[in-house]
């Protein structure tokens, strides 16, 4: 085990073979660590983290297919007792130490916004700038922005929503988001039946590694064979998401935590670093990038192309802001007005649970919604496992092993 | 007497909070819980407030976008898209099946 930011890891080489990643735990329970506090089955959308014992003993994931890899558990256990099965720290490190290889950098857009807690800087601080250099510093070849693939992911996505409120798709509506890996996930195992109503789209990584072995090959004249991509996630999921065999050409992904650990290691003085900026050609974004981080941001960038698409009219000042789907609830419906069209009807949904009543409308032929949006983790990515923790998530230690010593307890009690 | 009926968790919970707040004062939970919450909305207000800040608001005015569309994808959901962007879901509810048939109980279907 090895800690980094405050979270256990397996190992810092901890890769699975090709075609195993259906059959890997990306988080386990450390059986001697758990004190059997209940927290992790609470916050499990699915109920994949049971007593290993089936009565009040420590807890286990009880087998990958009920987990969507989402690692909620693992960002709300008072004990520090879950840890990260997978990393490719090792794998990424011997890339950058080898000068034949191209090795490139894909951070997503919440990253950015999580990386500084690791550097004592306020909550939810903005380091892009500061991210950019140390990845030049860390020697990266190449940053290539995963915020320009969300760009991308909006003309593809916000194009398919609009072909098939026009019938050009023949797709069913409403359209369902597929940036979310531990949704795409539960959509597959769970309701199989509603992923004609998946968007087609690739995560904004699933389309940004192809793209940097094409277009970013071509534009910067590098030998695509010779190049090492590295996606860095807010997420534990999007490690999984890399290895599906529909993904191609992400070779290694690691969470905002192990990036800090690496410009530790490297002894890289974060805090007085100059900014700099990603590599061009895949590398400009927008602000309906970076808001995909956030719950209702993707719902909200594609309507802002959407907006101007259906009604013919340009989106300027204060309208950019399309209020009524920012939520960091579980559930948000909201009626948009787009002139020359009607009405845009639309949900954003965070938890995974909280999604099942809105399947099971789609399912009855009954959802009044032209566009979903569903996100795992509660209030969004800048939320995700792969967050540096909030800061009072293990402090509260000392209250949660009161409860977890009368839960004991208490469960002798009714044993005896 | 309905409010002395309690689940067992409930009961927990509550002898736990009880245990708890001997131990930290009486508002620690409350404070814990609108301490995570805060710090959701602080990283959710930052990300807003970059968005506002730059250059380029909506993915179709992004220099790049045009640029990658003009030199490479041609257009929107076209074939190359589709080649490299675009991708097919798997049904995984076999593997779930044969889960809940070893008497796995989960909080999701059958």
């Amino acid at each position: 085990m090895q800690e980094i930011e405050r979270v256990h890891y397996a190992s810092t080489n901890a890769v699975p073979k090709p075609g195993a990643a259906d059959t890997t735990f990306f988080v386990q329970v450390d059986q001697a660590k758990c004190q059997s506090c209940g927290t992790c089955e609470e916050v499990c959308s699915t109920g994949a983290i049971q007593p290993s014992d089936g009565q009040n003993g420590p807890r286990t994931v009880v087998d990958p297919t009920a987990c969507m890899n989402c690692g909620q558990c693992l960002a709300n256990c008072p004990f520090g007792a879950i840890y990260e099965n997978v990393s490719f720290l090792d794998k990424i490190e011997a890339a950058l130490a080898d000068p034949k290889v191209k090795v490139v950098t894909m951070p997503a857009p919440a990253v950015r916004y999580g990386l500084g807690e690791c550097f004592g800087y306020p909550t939810g601080t903005y380091v892009g700038g500061k991210m950019f250099t140390a990845l030049r510093q860390l020697g990266f070849d190449k940053i290539w922005d995963n915020q320009m693939t969300a760009d991308v992911t909006i003309m593809e996505e916000g194009t398919e929503l609009l072909n098939r409120v026009s019938g050009k798709n023949k797709a069913p509506l409403p359209q369902f988001t597929s940036c979310c890996p531990g949704w795409i996930k539960f959509a597959e195992t769970f309701y199989p039946q509603i992923l004609p109503n998946l968007s087609s789209c690739k995560s904004p990584i699933g389309m940004l590694g192809p793209l940097c072995k094409t277009y970013g090959a071509q534009e910067a004249k590098i030998d695509p064979k010779q190049m090492f991509t590295v996606s860095i996630m807010p997420c534990i999921a999007k490690k999984f998401e890399g290895l599906r065999p529909d993904i191609k050409d992400i070779d290694a992904t690691i969470t905002t935590r192990e990036l800090a650990y690496l410009i530790k290691k490297h002894k890289i003085d974060f805090k007085n670093l100059k900014d700099s900026e990603p590599d061009f050609d895949l590398g400009e974004s927008t602000g309906a990038g970076t808001i995909f981080g956030n719950s209702g941001g993707v719902m909200e960038a594609a309507l802002r192309l959407a907006y101007e698409v259906l009604s013919g009219e340009k989106l300027t000042g204060d309208a950019v802001n399309i209020t009524p789907v920012r939520t960091h609830t579980g559930v948000q419906a909201a009626d948009v007005n787009v002139p020359k069209f009607g009405v845009v009807k639309v949900c954003v949904i965070s938890g995974l649970h909280n999604a099942v009543p809105i399947i099971e409308e789609v399912i009855a032929g009954k959802s009044p919604y032209h566009f979903i949006e569903v996100m795992t983790c509660p209030g969004g990515c800048v939320n995700g496992a792969g967050q540096p923790l909030a800061p009072d998530t293990l402090q509260s230690s000392l209250f949660k092993s009161v409860i977890a010593r009368m839960n004991r307890r208490f469960h002798m009690r009714t044993m005896g | 007497m309905s409010m002395m009926i309690m689940t067992r968790r409930g009961f927990i919970k509550t002898a736990g909070f009880a245990a708890g707040a001997c131990l930290m004062g009486v508002n620690f939970t409350k404070k814990a819980y609108a301490q995570a919450k805060e710090y959701l909305a602080e990283r959710q207000l930052s990300v807003y407030k970059h968005d506002t800040a730059m250059k380029y608001r909506k993915s179709q005015d992004s220099p790049a976008i045009k640029k990658i569309y003009k030199d490479f994808l041609h257009e929107p959901c076209g074939h190359v898209s589709h080649e490299l962007l675009h991708t097919h879901y798997h049904d995984r509810s076999a593997a779930l099946k044969a889960l809940t048939a070893k008497g796995v109980k989960l909080k999701i279907g059958a």
